[in-house]
């Protein structure tokens, strides 16, 4: 095995490891939107707005109920058959975040339904309506719950971003599987693309414990750790 | 009455399995969407031009294969890494494939042709300037010629590689790249199976020839029985036979003829009369 590493794969590399980071960091962006969006209308949608609570409740249950490969394959391949056209990136992306966003909706309601009812009840007691008791009560304690477990789904979405390539989004894996077409130096490129991998989560993990330490309050949080 | 059926077929089975249990094996690799080369019948069988010659040549060197579906761009690092024997997936001898892997003497020989929309208006000039969007699968001789002679040389088209041929085939039908560049023959059967839709307007003479492939040094001694093989079905008349049912016919005709036809190799064990089987059937279906 000739374990050399050729210098000539470092821009491709690079430049689909920038493309990685922007699919992701996309992605993650618009699918905390949508997600907390979501997770609301979950948690909170009754009576009147009960068809909202059915409509997020069915996207959730479509989006993590189907495989991301095939959402990415539909996006590009199918919808071109009903007139809609995308892009490869495009394509990718919004498949990446409307998936990324029922997932993240899941978290979402579950750190609003950790923080306790009682809350809420005071909020109201208080004179804030209903909307305004979610906004500056319920979710500035959710946001902090929800960390651990988002940071869970941005560390997947990394490396989920990497089935794009399967429609010519010459991210990370496109390109390393480009190369490797040529040059038949399997082993050294995919190994080179796991450390690329590897070297972004670990960054990734470590600005999220920063953020984690920067938000927490003291008194409230994590039980056993606050 | 059904019972005995079962019992009689569990029997056959047992047989069957045993003996397959006590012969050679080998393991061959392919890409199943490229027709006539290799596809997968709308019955679910793979089915195709190399994937009946590599049966056939087991058959007459007696040995068993079994055929796997594997990412074109994936199989010569499976044949090096020694997890199958043989590739045989329309690979063009090239000189950087034949410093990694061993090939077979060319069994066919195939051109690049430029496919495009038939309502685009390109011909094959303009259908390759800079800037225009290029299909190719990823590791085929198609793509390394967009990449050494037109970007390379400065000619800036966007290539966009693919997993397999049809994905690219179906993205120029979407109106998402404005030329494929692939093999004659598969370019030939896209065109015919999107009549009307898509249409060849250059074939870039490349002079290129497949074989088929094993890893360095032959260790399995496959070579020399896939050559010994081709030259049986050479001088049998076999091999007209086979080139006849594939190239040319519509997909579904060839797949009938195949359904009527492979137990005559399965079974019967017989080369010869499958091929001859095969080419007449089609022709049938194709009156």
């Amino acid at each position: 095995m000739n374990l050399a590493f050729s210098w000539d794969w470092l821009p491709r590399l690079l430049q689909g490891l920038g493309l990685t980071v922007e699919l992701t960091a996309l992605s993650m962006a618009m699918g905390a939107f949508l997600g907390l969006v979501l997770a609301v209308l979950r948690v909170y949608a009754h009576g009147l707005l009960y068809p909202l609570y059915l409509l997020a409740s069915g996207y959730v249950h479509l989006f993590r109920g189907t495989p991301l490969l095939v959402q990415v394959m539909t996006f590009y391949f199918a919808l071109p058959s009903v007139g809609v056209r995308l892009s490869p990136f495009v394509a990718g992306l919004s498949a990446l975040t409307l998936n990324t966003a029922a997932y993240q909706a899941e978290y979402f309601r579950g750190a609003i339904q950790s923080v306790r009812a009682g809350q809420m009840q005071a909020a109201l007691a208080l004179g804030f309506s209903r909307l305004q008791a979610i906004r500056y009560v319920v979710l500035p304690q959710a946001l902090r719950l929800v960390i651990p477990p988002w940071s869970n789904e941005l560390i997947y979405m990394v490396k989920g971003s990497a089935v794009v390539y399967l429609i010519g989004v010459l991210e990370l894996m496109g390109q390393a599987k480009n190369i490797a077409a040529r040059t038949f130096r399997n082993f050294e490129v995919y190994l080179v693309v796991a450390m690329f991998y590897l070297a972004l989560i670990f960054v990734l993990t470590l600005a999220l414990r920063w953020v984690e330490r920067r938000t927490r309050v003291p008194g409230l949080g994590v039980p056993g750790r606050a | 009455m059904a019972l005995r059926r079962i019992l009689v077929g569990l029997v056959v089975f047992g047989v069957v399995s045993l003996s397959g249990v006590a012969a050679e094996k080998f393991i061959v690799a392919s890409d199943v969407a490229w027709p006539p080369f290799e596809w997968v019948s709308a019955k679910g069988e793979k089915i195709g031009f190399d994937l009946d010659v590599m049966r056939m040549i087991a058959v007459l060197e007696g040995y068993e294969i079994e055929i796997q579906d594997i990412a074109f761009d994936s199989i010569i690092p499976a044949v090096i890494a020694g997890k199958v024997d043989i590739g045989a997936s329309g690979f063009t001898i090239t000189a950087e494939r034949a410093q990694v892997v061993d090939f077979s003497s060319p069994y066919w020989t195939s051109d690049q042709t430029v496919v495009v929309r038939a309502d685009s208006g390109l011909n094959v000039v303009t259908a390759l300037l800079p800037g225009r969007k290029v299909g190719a699968q990823r590791g085929t001789t198609g793509a390394f010629w967009v990449e050494d002679n037109l970007i390379a040389q400065g000619v800036a088209v966007e290539l966009v590689l693919y997993e397999t041929y049809p994905e690219a085939v179906m993205d120029l039908l979407a109106g998402r790249l404005d030329a494929v560049i692939q093999d004659q023959a598969p370019s030939e059967q896209a065109v015919q199976q999107y009549a009307g839709q898509l249409t060849i307007v250059g074939i870039i003479k490349t002079y290129e020839e497949f074989g088929f492939l094993v890893a360095k040094g032959d260790p399995k001694g496959i070579l020399p029985r896939i050559e010994r093989g081709l030259k049986v079905l050479k001088e049998t008349g076999a091999w007209d036979n086979l080139i006849a049912a594939y190239f040319g016919p519509s997909l579904e005709a060839v797949e009938a003829a195949w359904e009527a036809c492979i137990d005559v190799l399965r079974v019967g064990k017989d080369p010869v009369a499958y091929a001859a089987c095969l080419a007449q059937k089609v022709r049938e279906l194709s009156k």
